[in-house]
């Protein structure tokens, strides 16, 4: 089911490229331009998920008419948790500025490690630590300029 | 004779020493690191050889990118994420022997091959090398299109399970290489407006999204502490390393070979040579079935490929003055700061230098095996450390490392966005190496096509007109014509002819 559903996903991405490369401009001494490699790789994705989808229309088939019992249950709340790395990325992206890349980094390590069921005095000394050591060692020693942020600006070395 | 003495005495001194054990340490602390490369420990490393001597900074280099492109092994056999890009092309053996109890082993092996492979590199850019780089300077566009179109076909091949989802797989990569300004015209594609995306993505955070971010996900959604590497105690170092060099000794020369060869072609790195040597292992092999259940074999081809690679590079570098890789295009602007200019004239002109450079890379090549004897023993952390602790701090090191290529939150974004869709395909078998290679070489191959395009005015012939660039073509019509022939002989065989069937009564 899953795979018909994603060579779906591939003929309707490899469509939508496919007519976004035909808005680029084609070259005067080329019947060709920057459009070839794109639409080719759109045409590949369209194919192969076709081919995909297709060689799994009889599995379909069958999911669909057996009984619904035997289908396995879908563990969407796992799915929800292995998407809570993405949610603190896009926390470190938006907050970093203000909070700073070590506090960011800590409260993110920390979240990560009390969900797992680590003991949480372990999860703030590891998290506080790591994180201010990956700070210093990549600000201080490698010289990558990362946010120090508004809030604690004065307070870091 | 007089150089020679020279040269070693530039090296062996108290402080070019210390420099090399210093370097070597360094370069092992980054390529452990995943996301960090060997060209940014080199890059990071050029501002203090401005104060040393020309021998200590370019032993400092040599010693940093080898010990670096080792070091990427580590994390690729403890947590299934490549240190550096030249280990993501057999991280998945190394793995699953990890999960067999063989990390020790695995990374002995490892650690063996790269140094012979690193010797071997070195030995061919001692003797060889001003007529294995003038073979590399007579490739045009038409064989870097064929080079290209063979390490692409290779990793569709050599994908285990199906060829549909890593063909799809090598489109996501191929697509991702489009972004950017069109090098022909100018024209920018796929950028959304967003000026970080106009010179193109860098391939750092799409590795690290894809392997990193990619098996945090999963942690996180399997529930369980489970995947991590059993500890074996009879698992030790070295004690597997000499049999398996001994009954794989055909790969460990071939990926030398190998490794080198594409090392010295512009453009073409230790990353490049460890994917198409891992295939060629894979095709000649007689156990092809073993291949991604863990078999060291994967192993031996590919992690002597990627050392001998580095000292690959340095051939046309030092002969031309072209870099192999990006590693030795920093190298050559520490060459002419040192006043070595790098060209013919290095090898009349540089004297003692010269052979200081080459016993530079023996010894670098040499201590690698202590200290990564030493760093294999302390790597026990990985194994020791829960993963409900280990997974947050890698996930804080995948957010540092894809800032820190650029210093841009933009490459942030691009982690975050191919981990996720990595994992939607993982989840569902796809396997993620096409979609690396696709990416590492789809820009060559469009440029390498558009080049030969306006070249011959649009006449498709012309790629088979000039005979390297036409054995190439051919091999790789060749490669995709094999699965059918095999099809077709076996069933040749399998269906014995009908007139000689007896006749049932």
């Amino acid at each position: 089911m899953r795979d018909f559903l994603l060579g779906l996903a591939f003929v309707i991405g490899g469509g939508v490229v496919i007519a976004v490369a035909q808005t680029y401009p084609t070259m005067p001494t080329l019947q060709f331009g920057p459009s070839l490699f794109p639409s080719l790789i759109g045409g590949g994705m369209v194919i192969g998920g076709l081919v995909l989808a297709l060689t799994r229309v009889g599995q379909l088939r069958i999911a669909f008419a057996g009984p619904r019992a035997q289908t396995p249950r879908y563990d969407y709340r796992g799915l929800l948790i292995s998407l809570l790395p993405c949610a603190l990325i896009v926390f470190y992206i938006l907050a970093s500025e203000w909070l700073g890349a070590p506090l960011c980094m800590a409260v993110s390590m920390l979240i990560l490690m009390l969900l797992r069921g680590a003991r949480p005095w372990l999860s703030l000394i590891v998290s506080l630590v790591v994180a201010t050591a990956i700070y210093l060692l990549f600000s201080r020693y490698l010289l990558i300029p990362l946010p120090e942020g508004t809030l604690l600006s004065q307070i870091l070395p | 004779m007089d150089s020679f003495l020279q040269g070693l005495a530039m090296v062996f001194n108290v402080q070019t020493m210390l420099v090399i054990v210093a370097a070597a340490v360094f370069g092992l602390f980054v390529g452990a690191i995943p996301g960090l490369t060997a060209t940014m420990a080199v890059a990071l490393l050029v501002p203090i050889t401005f104060y040393m001597d020309a021998t200590p900074a370019i032993a400092a280099i040599v010693a940093t990118s080898a010990m670096a492109i080792f070091a990427g092994d580590i994390p690729g056999t403890y947590l299934n994420i490549p240190g550096t890009p030249a280990s993501a092309a057999y991280v998945g053996e190394s793995y699953r022997l990890a999960q067999k109890g063989r990390a020790r082993e695995t990374l002995g092996t490892n650690l063996v091959c790269s140094v012979i492979g690193g010797l071997f590199g070195t030995l061919v850019l001692v003797f060889v090398s001003p007529s294995l780089a003038e073979m590399a300077l007579n490739f045009s566009s038409f064989e870097y299109f064929w080079l290209a179109l063979l390490g692409l076909s290779s990793s569709i091949f050599i994908a285990i399970g199906s060829r549909v989802k890593a063909f799809l797989s090598l489109t996501v990569g191929l697509l991702l290489s489009t972004v950017g300004l069109d090098m022909m015209s100018g024209a920018p594609r796929f950028t959304f407006g967003v000026p970080d995306l106009m010179a193109g993505i860098n391939f750092i955070p799409v590795m690290i999204g894809m392997f990193a971010l990619n098996e945090i996900m999963m942690f996180y959604g399997s529930r369980a502490e489970a995947r991590s590497v059993p500890v074996m105690a009879k698992d030790s170092v070295f004690a597997g390393a000499p049999k398996h060099v001994k009954t794989y000794w055909r790969n460990v020369l071939r990926g030398s070979s190998l490794g080198t060869l594409i090392g010295a072609l512009p453009g073409a790195g230790a990353d490049i040579a460890a994917w198409i040597a891992y295939a060629l292992g894979k095709s000649r092999s007689k156990e092809k079935e073993k291949y991604g259940t863990g078999h060291i074999e994967g192993i031996v081809d590919a992690s002597s490929a990627n050392n001998s690679g580095i000292s690959g590079a340095w051939v046309p570098a030092l002969v031309f003055g072209i870099p192999g890789d990006t590693i030795t295009a920093i190298v050559i602007g520490v060459l002419y700061m040192k006043g070595m200019n790098p060209g013919p004239t290095i090898f009349m002109n540089g004297g003692g230098q010269v052979y200081a450079l080459f016993t530079v890379f023996f010894v670098a090549n040499l201590i690698m095996l202590p200290i990564g004897y030493l760093a294999i023993r302390a790597s026990k952390v990985f194994i020791l450390t829960p993963r409900k602790l280990l997974m947050p701090v890698i996930l804080s090191f995948c957010i540092v490392g894809a800032f820190a290529i650029n210093n841009s939150i933009t490459d942030i974004w691009i982690m975050l966005i191919i981990g996720m869709v990595a994992f939607v395909l993982a989840r569902n078998d796809f396997p993620m190496a096409p979609a690396i290679l696709g990416l590492v070489l789809g820009g060559t191959l469009e440029n390498s096509f558009m080049s030969s395009m306006l070249k011959s005015n649009g006449d498709l012939l012309a790629f088979f007109e000039r005979p390297i660039s036409a054995a190439l073509g051919a091999l790789v019509i060749l490669i995709w014509l094999l699965p059918s022939l095999i099809r077709l002989v076996r069933r040749l065989r399998s269906s014995p002819p009908s007139s000689h069937k007896p006749r049932s009564s």
